[in-house]
């Protein structure tokens, strides 16, 4: 029934009026806040902070104390104008917007957030599909730690099992025979043959080129076991470079064969496998990519997607889109054929069979079963199974119309859709979305089914469980390269004349040192993340401790080398986001300030008010860095974020463009003292990285803003949504763990997985 | 309209390579006469040479009598033209079934390489493009004879192995071309877009309903993302009934499932293959096609023959085998009658848009890697043209004084107004194109 207008203004009068009786001193301070707020603030503020566009579009809220607010406010607002806004005026303000939405619990308020339906990621679209096929199979054993790939070697360019003479593991495949044979191999007259077996291990998602040189017979077989990925069987005994292209997921086992032969009229021998990985340079494959275990083909997905949405910092599928419906189509017409082309296997039966039809049929129910992570209902059977099945004459076609179905239903494509009633099902695939970005295992859908997947204690202990798959390393992976903005590094290049050795394959090796240390800081030991930031060591092989001037005994492999606690403090001093966030030829103080602000303390900077560049020919010659950027940013308007940014940026001057440790700029001495304005707008002193960092991990801010950045990587909604105290709660938990970083991950995806079921837990059987 | 390349199609509708091939595909197909008569090739390959005393006609000219071995034939006699004295004079690296394979479309040596044969010095891939591979580029470069695919290489039983016996197409120097030998693969190859279409289309409804049914679960905040998506589902389904619009001028042949590429399935995979080649042709999505039968040294056994024994076993027995022989020859007559199923179809289908019919436009080259088996000479390879639409007067037996086989490579290509001067090795080119005319 409407209520009568009047009356709800009346009634909303006296809510207030109630409200405020008891704060009765503090009226006057309000009201005249929120009058100032709209006099002089709302204009670009917008009269709740929701920001204009075209003035200020950012909404205004932040972690900001009262304190610093108002002492912002009095500084620095209104923005050309502060005069017109200073002493107790600003602090009125800033109260008043504090308690009206400028705090976390004002704005959370003002704007509920809410777990919203969404879309698989290209991410998760890629690895759930994987997976699907995966778990038809048979599961993969756990690849062991020997590197390197499993080598028979034959006295004969046959592979006969009487001609094997050895097998060995080889950690590289780099051999230049010449005209003789490899070692402890007696030729014959018939030449001789090696074959090398294991799996490739992919870093990173992505088109991967296989080189395979030799001047011999070879043929190589990657994540397909029957037909080869390269025939170099004919030869013509120059050295030919067989190349081909494959996209592989990051984090992943594939299935590599490699067989070579040397025939008896070759002059030479000689074999290579090199590869291009995304992120790379050409080079030969590393010992640290190729294992001896053996592996199953993965089905990866080769569709492009167009790009997620990551407005708000990371990718989630909040929207649909005409390219994005039709990449799916395209991306489930691959499967189809993938199916298609492998039904004999995946149905466990022959064309042939008198049980043909039952066998798809089955195979098809698990399909769908497993795409949609939960048992079918009757109707879904119907809809999805038995009426495709029987609408094309032929398997092949109704086979193909099961599978185009199901991937382009909502069942598969969203997550979310069991919001309002989340039931055992629903949390597996929350954990399994959470912590690896695809879809539940075997295990979760046995608990699942059993009804024993919905308590705290069945949740966590499955979270536990799941740390240690490839896929939550991967995952975490993922993480760290968006946390540290690792997308800068990509197109990674330096003046070759002041930086010569700065080469595109250093440059994979700094990635590789830095994966390698992040790994160890979460996958080993405490998996403290004060470590991350705190560490005095840094991984290198020899070409990196050579131009780092490290001195070591170390080749091709990585060894971790502990240094000088005072010139390196973990991430914050690693030298390839040193080199990311730095110019072409010098350091960038600015690049690194921010990056330091944002990511490591945890500090929110709003857009410069206006776009400045950097061009060093504008300053003097003899300027050093420090001293141009000072002179750059001196303005009021600069010096609101400045204040933050330059004291980060100017701790790490010692080190230059490729993060090489310095002293002197310009024949004089580096100044890295500098003085930092906390939130609370406390002074702090720093002499250097390590200064940096001891403050970030003690900063309240700084832990929060990293726990904020795993939650939404890890669950890619807003954190808000699982209640006001989210926040609190993890944080106390993470603290109290000794900042256990796997810990937190298991809290993130309890508490993620658990939301909206907890507190009816103790209904259940 | 003109046919174009999907590529190019695609940009001229503004759409990029990434968004739907199977929609937007095939051009229209809704052919007029073209300009001037469609001239098609197919090149035919069976293996381990022939039989000469019951494949080669005694006669010359036109007035000639088929042997044993043709005498399936004897419906097209009119329309063919069997040149005997055809050598294949490449020499260098490689046995005899190697040259004879990878040097017989080629006309050029073989690098040297790691494959052994039986005796002769290890060879390599070819060091050239081949005559189908070469008039395929030379149609394709020309607006008006441009097709989908140009060329299509189809394959009957030939082995998986990848090696010079088993492949005589070339795009160029140690650029092999495989035959598809699966007439599932080559069905997807031509059709797979219009099959993806059907059945998306016949999915779509249960997608839509899906998305209904599903948003009456959820709230009205997230069911607008859903409605989003239907309405992008409904897109597609008018996108699709529109673009089925564009009739093909025939539709594909119908196969039974389930065919296994395997020995005893030879004679209905080699219908299946010739079917969809046809087929292929009238819907013109290809001008040159090869036709390989197993490979050099191909051992199949038709059983369907009675014949337990492998092919390439057999052709290595003496003359005065007289058993062996009789096989040989039933083997030989078993292909040439593939080879009238093909030529009776092509002149059973009407020219698209034009007169006569496709066999009128097409010529048939049937040949193989040896002369004779059991000699592995590489003289007298079986040249036998079946067809028209090339200028050459048929219904003759032609006795030729052991002239290499590069010049009739060039008269295929002159015929086709593709004026090569050499085409292989360029000194077994002296004399210039055959005159077959």
């Amino acid at each position: 029934m409407p209520v009568p207008v009047i009356f709800r203004v009346l009634s909303l009068l006296a809510l207030v009026w109630l409200e405020s009786q008891p704060a009765r001193a503090a009226v006057s301070a309000r009201q005249s806040g929120s009058e100032i707020y709209r006099r002089i603030c709302a204009e670009c503020h917008g009269p709740t902070g929701e920001g204009v566009k075209g003035k200020y579009p950012e909404g205004l809220h932040g972690d900001w104390s009262v304190e610093k607010l108002t002492r912002y406010i009095d500084k620095s607002m209104p923005e050309g104008a502060p005069e017109k806004c200073v002493g107790e005026d600003a602090r009125a303000v800033a109260s008043y917007i504090y308690d009206a939405f400028y705090s976390r619990a004002a704005w959370s308020k003002l704007h509920p957030a809410r777990v919203e339906l969404v879309r698989l990621t290209n991410r998760q679209y890629g690895l759930t599909v994987a997976d699907l096929f995966k778990r038809l199979g048979n599961a993969d054993p756990p690849v062991g730690p020997e590197r390197g790939l499993r080598a028979k070697y034959f006295n004969s360019r046959n592979f006969g099992k009487d001609k094997e003479v050895f097998e060995r593991i080889d950690r590289e495949l780099r051999f230049e025979f010449g005209t003789n044979a490899p070692a402890g191999v007696i030729t014959t007259t018939n030449g001789f043959a090696m074959q090398w077996r294991g799996s490739l291990l992919a870093d990173d998602t992505g088109e991967h080129e296989i080189i395979l040189r030799t001047p011999n017979g070879a043929r190589l077989w990657l994540n397909d076991d029957e037909t080869p990925l390269i025939d170099a069987g004919v030869a013509s005994g120059q050295l030919d470079e067989h190349k081909a292209k494959l996209r592989l997921l990051g984090g992943r086992a594939y299935p590599l064969r490699l067989e070579f032969f040397r025939a008896p009229k070759d002059k030479t021998a000689a074999v290579g496998l090199q590869w291009k990985p995304p992120q790379g340079p050409l080079e030969t494959i590393p010992a640290r990519n190729l294992s001896p275990t053996n592996s199953t083909r993965t089905f990866v997905v080769t569709t492009p997607f167009p790009p997620d949405d990551s407005s708000v910092g990371y990718e989630r599928g909040v929207s649909v889109s005409k390219a994005w419906d039709e990449a799916a189509t395209q991306a489930a017409i691959e499967v189809a054929v993938f199916v298609v082309k492998h039904l004999d296997r995946l149905s466990r039966s022959k064309p042939s069979d008198p049980d043909r039809a039952r066998k798809l049929e089955a195979f098809c129910l698990e399909f769908v079963t497993a795409a949609f992570r939960r048992p079918l209902t009757d109707d879904q059977k119907r809809l999805y199974v038995t009426t495709p099945l029987k609408g094309a004459p032929k398997s092949a076609d109704a086979v193909t119309r099961v599978v185009l179905l199901t991937l382009k239903s909502p069942h598969f494509l969203y997550l979310g859709l069991d919001g309002a009633k989340p039931d055992d099902y629903a949390v597996a695939s929350r954990l399994s979305f959470a912590l690896w970005d695809s879809g539940p295992d075997k295990e979760l859908l046995k608990l699942a089914e059993q009804g024993a997947l919905h308590t705290r204690e069945q949740v966590t202990a499955q979270a536990r469980r799941m740390l240690a798959d490839v896929r939550t390393h991967a995952k975490v992976r993922h993480f760290f390269h968006h946390w540290l903005q690792l997308s800068h590094a990509e197109v990674l290049t330096k003046d070759a004349a002041l930086f010569p050795g700065f080469t595109p394959e250093l440059i994979a090796n700094l990635r590789t040192s830095l994966d390698l240390f992040l790994e160890e800081a979460v996958w080993s030991g405490a998996s403290d993340y004060r470590r991350l930031l705190l560490a005095e060591h840094l991984h290198l092989n020899g070409r990196l401790a050579k131009f780092y001037g490290v001195e070591t005994t170390a080749t091709n492999d990585f060894v971790k080398i502990a240094l000088d606690p005072k010139q390196r403090a973990g991430v914050v001093t690693h030298p390839y986001l040193l080199a990311a966030f730095s110019y072409p030829k010098t350091s960038s103080p600015i690049h690194r300030g921010v990056f330091l602000a944002r990511n490591i303390v945890g500090r929110a900077l709003r857009p410069p008010p206006m776009a400045v560049v950097f061009k060093d020919a504008d300053f003097a010659p003899n300027l050093t860095m420090r001293e141009k950027i000072t002179k750059l940013t001196r303005s009021r308007d600069c010096q609101g974020c400045h204040a933050v940014i330059n004291p980060l940026g100017f701790s790490l001057e010692q080190f230059d463009a490729v993060g090489r440790f310095r002293t002197r700029e310009k024949d004089r001495a580096i100044d890295v003292v500098s003085d930092y304005l906390t939130d609370d707008g406390e002074k702090v002193r720093f002499t250097g990285p390590r200064d940096v960092a001891e403050f970030a991990v003690r900063s309240e801010s700084a832990q929060q803003s990293f726990i904020e950045q795993l939650f939404n990587q890890v669950v890619k909604q807003p954190m808000q949504a699982y209640g006001a105290d989210s926040m609190a709660r993890l944080h106390q938990s993470f603290a109290a763990s000794g900042f256990n970083m796997q810990k937190l991950l298991v809290e993130i995806a309890t508490l993620s997985a658990l939301h909206g079921l907890e507190t009816s837990t103790e209904k259940k059987p | 309209m003109t046919p174009l390349y999907r590529r190019q199609f695609l940009h001229r509708l503004g759409l990029s390579a990434a968004s739907l091939p199977f929609l937007v595909g095939l051009p229209s197909l809704g052919l007029g006469a073209p300009a001037r008569p469609r001239q098609r090739l197919v090149i035919m390959f069976s293996p381990n040479g022939t039989i000469p005393s019951a494949f080669w006609p005694d006669e010359e000219g036109k007035d000639f009598k088929l042997k044993e071995i043709m005498s399936p034939l004897a419906p097209f006699q009119e329309r063919m033209l069997v040149l005997r004295g055809l050598n294949n004079k490449v020499r260098g690296d490689g046995d005899s079934h190697m040259r004879g394979m990878s040097c017989l479309l080629t006309g050029v040596e073989l690098f040297p390489g790691n494959i052994q044969g039986g005796s002769h010095t290890p060879a390599g891939w070819a060091s050239g493009i081949s005559i189908d591979q070469e008039l395929k580029n030379f149609l394709q470069s020309r607006e008006d004879t441009r097709t989908r695919f140009g060329s299509l290489e189809f394959g009957v039983g030939v082995t998986d192995r990848a090696d010079p016996w088993t492949r005589m197409s070339y795009a160029g120097a140690n650029k092999p071309v495989a035959p598809i030998s699966d007439p599932y693969q080559m069905y997807h190859k031509l059709y797979g877009q219009l099959k993806d279409r059907a059945n998306l289309q016949s999915i779509l409804d249960t997608v839509r309903g899906d998305l209904q049914k599903v948003g009456k679960l959820i709230s009205a905040d997230d069911r607008r993302l859903l409605e989003e998506h239907e309405t992008l589902v409904r897109q597609m389904e008018k996108d699709l009934a529109d673009a089925s619009r564009q009739k093909l001028r025939v539709t594909p042949p119908t196969f039974e499932e389930g065919i296994a590429d395997q020995n005893d399935n030879v004679p209905r995979l080699s219908r299946m293959q010739v079917d969809l080649l046809v087929n292929s042709f009238v819907n013109d999505m290809a001008r040159v096609a090869t036709l390989q039968y197993t490979k050099s040294v191909g051992s199949a056994r038709m059983n369907w023959l009675d014949i337990k024994d492998g092919h390439h076993g057999l052709s290595h027995e003496p003359d005065k085998d007289e058993v062996t022989q009789a096989k040989l020859v039933k083997i030989n007559k078993w292909f040439a009658g593939e080879l009238h199923y093909l030529a009776q179809k092509l002149a059973s289908t009407p020219e698209p848009g034009g007169d006569g019919t496709l066999l009128d436009n097409t010529l048939i080259v049937w040949t193989n890697e040896l002369g004779k088996g059991n000699s592995h000479t590489l003289d007298n390879i079986p040249f036998v043209l079946l067809g028209g639409g090339f200028g050459f007067e048929m219904g003759r037996s032609v006795k030729l004084p052991g002239v290499a086989h590069n010049r009739l490579h060039l008269a295929l290509a002159h015929a086709m107004g593709h004026r090569l001067e050499t085409f292989g090795k360029p000194s077994l080119c002296d004399g210039g194109p055959l005159k077959l005319g």
